[in-house]
């Protein structure tokens, strides 16, 4: 019992808040690194409270920013939320929606999302425009995850960070070709990207880079 | 043309959610703030089309455009069964997504839209795994199983999800891993085999189901939720009801928490006069007894 005790405070534990959204695809990539790495990791969905504090780690997935804002809100979970985001032992991953909702600023569209105001960026929502103007882009990481390129990413109705407001506390760590900064790490503990690395089919290679540079980092 | 995956991929996003259709911005305003993942554009809500007894077209762009001014969530509209050219109109609109439906007439009784021709990505319904894969042969990045629109009667709903994860696993199980069954099965239902193989090893659709058709009530989107639908369409139910704001904020968050009975309880008390609507068993004997949801092939 006592070696079994041991052994769990030792696991980390990281969950995926399922309010709304592609939160399986996460879980399903997050399983998939760990079994290929090894990791001593464990995942859930973090519907309420109690889910919540049971986490080291947290990722808030693709969906509808102001769905996940205001369902956090009315179940009374949000309270949480920011409580869980801002303490320094924990670490977090946004993806889009998730990126949107971690945010210090927003600088459009703002009206109807509660921000968990942790991110010092600025983020444009649905930068790109409509979903007509979604796409996929292939991107090479290696310069933050080694050998990783060739990587397929998707952005879909996606977000863009348009403003770095902390150069002290946030690394710019991926820019398209335009120079619309899409992916960014505030003090080793919060990455935020706006595209869905978790859409990429069977590739765990950024999960992986999650898991390993923030959740078993910090 | 758009990748298949960057179609789908944004039903992905709408997992979990709850779309609900609308006919003015006002109405689109008021499914935003209740947690609304999406909006369905459209003139009249099922309920009201199917007492008009009229044809039953696109919407037209301007009232579309309004609603798509008014919120910055995803915006879906409909067309008509096998009419291309509306859905030409709606994607020069940049329409987020459209629903091929049967709740209008159907403007060709053989043939459905060819959907990968489209940039834009389709929703459409269906009864079967057959006419769900036939739609996803076609192009469709998303499916709903068809319940009977504009009734309030969640029972259409539940008996085709069930059929289609029956079908699935009634498959698996005769047809096995052997190439040629799987074949046989593939032509007779019309789809190519790699589409049928990858539901046999996937157990599911390759694209995200929703349910769609006669969800009234938090507990119907809950059971069609706890029955393996990844997300609910709600259509007259909510604006048919006295406390619009107040039903549409319970039937978010009954999709949400769709397995968690004391959610349910709370978010099911109190919430007015919900849509009186209309029993499929009574159907037969109302002005328009015809059934939606056999509309589409």
């Amino acid at each position: 019992m006592v070696l079994y005790d041991t052994v769990t405070m030792m696991t980390k534990r990281i969950g995926v808040l399922a309010l709304q959204g592609a939160f399986a695809e996460h879980i399903a990539l997050l399983n998939k690194a760990i079994e290929d790495n090894k990791h001593d990791i464990e995942v859930i969905t973090v519907k309420t409270a109690p889910q919540l504090s049971s986490c080291d780690s947290l990722i808030i997935p693709g969906g509808e920013s102001t769905t996940i804002s205001l369902i956090a809100k009315r179940t009374g979970l949000f309270d949480s939320l920011i409580e869980f985001v801002h303490d320094p032992t924990k670490t977090v991953w946004g993806t889009c929606a998730g990126l949107i909702f971690l945010a210090k600023q927003l600088s459009n569209e703002s009206s109807l999302v509660n921000s968990l105001d942790l991110l010092k960026v600025k983020v444009r929502r649905n930068a790109f425009g409509r979903q007509a103007e979604s796409f996929i882009e292939t991107c090479d990481f290696s310069s933050f995850i080694p050998d990783c390129t060739g990587f397929q990413v998707y952005f879909i109705r996606a977000p863009i960070i348009e403003e770095i407001l902390s150069q002290d506390d946030v690394e710019t760590l991926y820019t398209l070709k335009d120079g619309s900064i899409v992916a960014v790490s505030q003090q080793g503990r919060i990455l935020g990207t706006s595209f869905h690395p978790e859409l990429s089919d069977n590739d765990a290679r950024f999960h992986n880079y999650f898991i390993q540079k923030f959740v078993l980092n910090n | 043309m758009a990748d298949f995956k960057v179609k789908s991929g944004l039903a992905q996003m709408l997992k979990g959610g709850v779309i609900m259709d609308v006919v003015t911005a006002e109405q689109a305003i008021i499914a935003e703030k209740a947690g609304a993942c999406a909006v369905m554009a459209l003139e009249q809500i099922p309920a009201d089309m199917r007492k008009s007894g009229k044809v039953c077209r696109m919407s037209d762009p301007k009232m579309i455009k309004e609603i798509m001014n008014s919120v910055s969530i995803p915006v879906m509209a409909k067309v008509r069964i096998g009419h291309f050219v509306e859905a030409q109109i709606l994607q020069a609109l940049e329409i987020d997504y459209i629903d091929e439906s049967e709740v209008l007439t159907p403007a060709d009784w053989k043939g459905h839209i060819k959907k990968n021709d489209f940039n834009v990505p389709f929703v459409c319904g269906a009864k079967d795994l057959g006419e769900a894969l036939r739609r996803i042969e076609e192009g469709a990045a998303m499916i709903r199983t068809k319940g009977e629109a504009g009734t309030g009667d969640v029972s259409e709903a539940v008996k085709h999800i069930k059929k289609i994860k029956s079908e699935i696993k009634e498959y698996q199980d005769t047809l096995g891993d052997d190439t040629d069954f799987i074949k046989q099965r593939a032509e007779s239902i019309g789809v190519s085999y790699e589409l049928l193989k990858y539901v046999l090893d996937n157990g599911k659709l390759p694209v995200v189901n929703f349910a769609a058709g006669g969800v009234a009530t938090p507990a119907d989107a809950a059971l069609l939720m706890q029955l393996g639908c990844e997300g609910v369409f709600v259509g007259s139910g909510i604006f048919k009801s006295s406390d619009p704001e107040k039903l549409a904020r319970a039937i978010v968050e009954a999709t949400t928490h769709y397995d968690d009975a004391e959610t349910l309880l709370k978010v099911s008390t109190d919430l007015g006069d919900l849509m009186g609507g209309l029993s499929i068993e009574s159907l037969k004997n109302s002005e328009n007894p015809k059934r939606l949801a056999n509309i589409g092939w």
